[in-house]
């Protein structure tokens, strides 16, 4: 599979971090900061994978849905294209395209389920129209790469296939950065493998060296890693809704 | 939002003018239409939103999916797509026929060169998606598009599917049942690329033979069809056959010679048909061994597609408003006069036109050439009869066999 992901639309949309890291300007506008900007979406991807664990899909929808999400952000502002709306559209979309399709109606019962909060409420044919916005948005670009299978085949080459549950783990919390759209899903396999074997003190220098990979960019992805979990301790509820309350989306 | 629906009002208008409706598909309608901006005459596939219910069709979205990854000669384009009025709507390069008018036109004579050629493009866009791990499953002739330019084109990717993961389990129900792989019909749920190798092969049977190689009416009966042509297979010929979940036994048929199936067929053609045809998906030939196979680089050479026999264009007898074709009238002058011998339709209007009882022949092709060039609405002669001119769907196809 590594082999056809340099052919792939995917690599061809790969994007610098500083292209990724702007806040469009009715956002601005509205006072919104690059922090809030990062910290929407991750509150995004979480909302779209406790969904997804509601509808039960596997993990590879989620992973296509939450990539979609923050492509949609690298093109569109949040003041037009409400996250709230984006999220599970884009949990809609993913799994048609993933070839799990989960009804609309199941995605309307269950976000009614969850959030009390009037302004989360959206009906199924907001998600219709927003579909269709979306994959708009998306330029019909719908195949995403993802490092779960480079991180098997990887750890079972190394021969460290009781690294497995962490490394995934890692994997998964990536989604929560916009890493997906910076570095091809190896080079993120490759991080959380090397995080987790540092973790787990075990020398994989010779391994590493066989691969002949970068290591700068592999230990570069791995600090941007360490770093958010770092930053992630002082997160809580209150400047999450302070950001979208920045946004007077819905009335 | 009604801001959106003026600009996708604008790009229609801007974009692309409109023209007929050429038919319903899968999905939709589709409609000829001409793209300002590059002059292309394109296909407008319009895709229904079914009633507020499942958003943008499924199989659509798998054909966006793939397509939009699929960048090949010989793979039809996706140039463009925009939702208009609430519907989604995609873009293609318009194609002029498919290769099952190809076959069916008895006035067209296919030379081995011609067939070597078809099936060569046919295994080379096959060859690119395998190459990108894309499974077509509904490979037949009329999924065989071909362009103004002779070249043929994979079309029709909404049964397609990205394979890869070895677990993956897929449906066994693809694919016409005159091309599906006996793997298929014993009911296999973990399949590969070889499927689509076994439908190219009935593929390139059907141009060896002019119609549809094993025309089964069942399951059952297309394995017996299938037994029939090439033996039934042994457990030694095909390990897993047995424990498939649909497996049942056979009477033993022994193998007839492949010579008496394709009479005039040469032996390397015979040899990559028989590798294509091979019973066992591990063991059949792949696409991309199948295009390096001696058949294709022994005389003769694949006609040039630019040269290759064709059917009159499928827009023709549709085809009102003529005006932006005439100007590269194309399959007329490609083809040669023979085509034109055996004019069956619409005979007595011919006659009326004064008939000059001999030169027969040269004169209806005279006729032919007259008649697009000069009526206004284009109910220009069909070199052979084309179907569509009696509705969407075609009659059954002709079975000459017995």
């Amino acid at each position: 599979m590594a082999a056809n992901f340099w052919a792939s639309s995917h690599y061809k949309q790969l994007m610098e971090q500083e292209e990724v890291d702007v806040v469009h300007s009715p956002d601005k506008e509205k006072g919104l900061t690059l922090d809030e900007f990062k910290l929407i979406k991750m509150h995004m991807a979480n909302y779209i994978a406790k969904l997804a664990q509601s509808v039960k899909v596997r993990q590879r929808v989620v992973a296509t849905a939450v990539t979609y999400m923050r492509r949609v952000y690298t093109r569109k502002s949040m003041s037009e294209y409400d996250p709230r709306l984006v999220a599970p559209t884009c949990l809609y979309l993913a799994s048609k395209a993933e070839e799990s399709t989960v009804q609309a109606r199941l995605l309307v019962f269950y976000i009614k389920k969850q959030y009390n909060d009037e302004k989360y409420r959206y009906e199924i044919k907001d998600i219709l129209e927003m579909e269709m916005k979306i994959l708009e948005a998306l330029n019909y670009y719908l195949v995403v790469y993802h490092p779960y299978r480079p991180l098997s085949q990887l750890l079972q080459d190394a021969g460290m296939t009781e690294m497995t549950q962490l490394s995934w783990g890692l994997v998964n919390d990536t989604y929560k950065m916009d890493l997906i759209l910076i570095y091809s899903p190896y080079m993120i396999a490759l991080a959380c493998i090397y995080i987790a074997t540092v973790l787990k003190e075990k020398d994989t220098t010779a391994w590493f060296e066989e691969l002949r990979v970068d290591m700068n960019v592999v230990k570069n992805i791995s600090m941007e890693i360490l770093d958010f979990y770092d930053s992630q301790k002082i997160l809580n509820e209150e400047r999450i809704s302070a950001a979208i309350n920045k946004l007077a989306l819905k009335p | 939002m009604s801001e959106a629906d003026t600009h996708s009002i604008k790009l229609v208008a801007d974009r692309y003018l409109k023209r007929e409706v050429l038919g319903e598909g899968t999905y939709g309608v589709v409609y000829k239409a001409i793209d300002t901006q590059t002059g292309q005459v394109v296909a407008i596939k319009k895709i229904r939103i079914g009633q507020q219910k499942e958003g943008v069709n499924f199989t659509a979205l798998r054909e966006i999916k793939l397509l939009k990854e699929l960048k090949d000669p010989n793979i039809i384009q996706l140039i463009d797509a925009f939702p208009h009025k609430g519907n989604l709507h995609l873009v293609f390069e318009f194609m002029e026929s498919d290769l099952e008018a190809v076959i069916r036109d008895r006035n067209i004579v296919l030379s081995p060169a011609d067939i070597k050629s078809y099936i060569q493009m046919t295994l080379k866009g096959l060859a690119f998606c395998h190459k990108k791990w894309v499974l077509h499953r509904d490979m037949k002739p009329n999924n065989l598009l071909i362009g103004a330019d002779g070249q043929l084109k994979l079309a029709d990717f909404g049964l397609a599917r990205i394979f890869g993961s070895p677990d993956r389990r897929f449906t066994h129900q693809v694919f016409a049942r005159w091309y599906r792989a006996p793997e298929l019909l014993f009911g296999t749920k973990q399949y590969g690329s070889g499927v689509d190798v076994w439908a190219a092969a009935c593929i390139f049977a059907e141009l060896l033979l002019r119609r549809p190689f094993l025309q089964g009416s069942t399951d059952i009966d297309q394995l017996g069809k299938i037994f029939t042509a090439f033996g039934t297979p042994k457990p030694s010929q095909w390990p897993d056959m047995v424990f498939l979940p649909d497996y049942v036994e056979y009477t033993y048929l022994p193998a007839p010679a492949l010579r008496s199936l394709f009479p005039t067929a040469s032996d390397d053609c015979l040899d990559l048909l028989a590798k294509m045809f091979t019973y066992d998906p591990k063991a059949r030939i792949s696409v991309q061994q199948a295009l390096e196979h001696r058949y294709f680089s022994s005389i003769p050479a694949p006609t040039r597609p630019a040269l290759l026999p064709r059917p009159p264009r499928k827009g023709d007898s549709l085809n009102n408003r003529p005006l932006d074709l005439n100007a590269n009238e194309g399959p007329t002058v490609l083809s040669p006069p023979r085509k034109s011998r055996r004019v069956m339709p619409q005979r007595e209007r011919l006659e009326g036109h004064g008939h000059q009882g001999d030169k027969v022949d040269d004169h209806l092709y005279d006729v032919r050439q007259a008649a697009s060039g000069n009526t206004g609405k284009s109910e220009s002669m069909p070199m052979s009869v084309d179907f569509s001119v009696f509705g969407s769907r075609p009659p059954p196809r002709p079975t000459l066999n017995r």
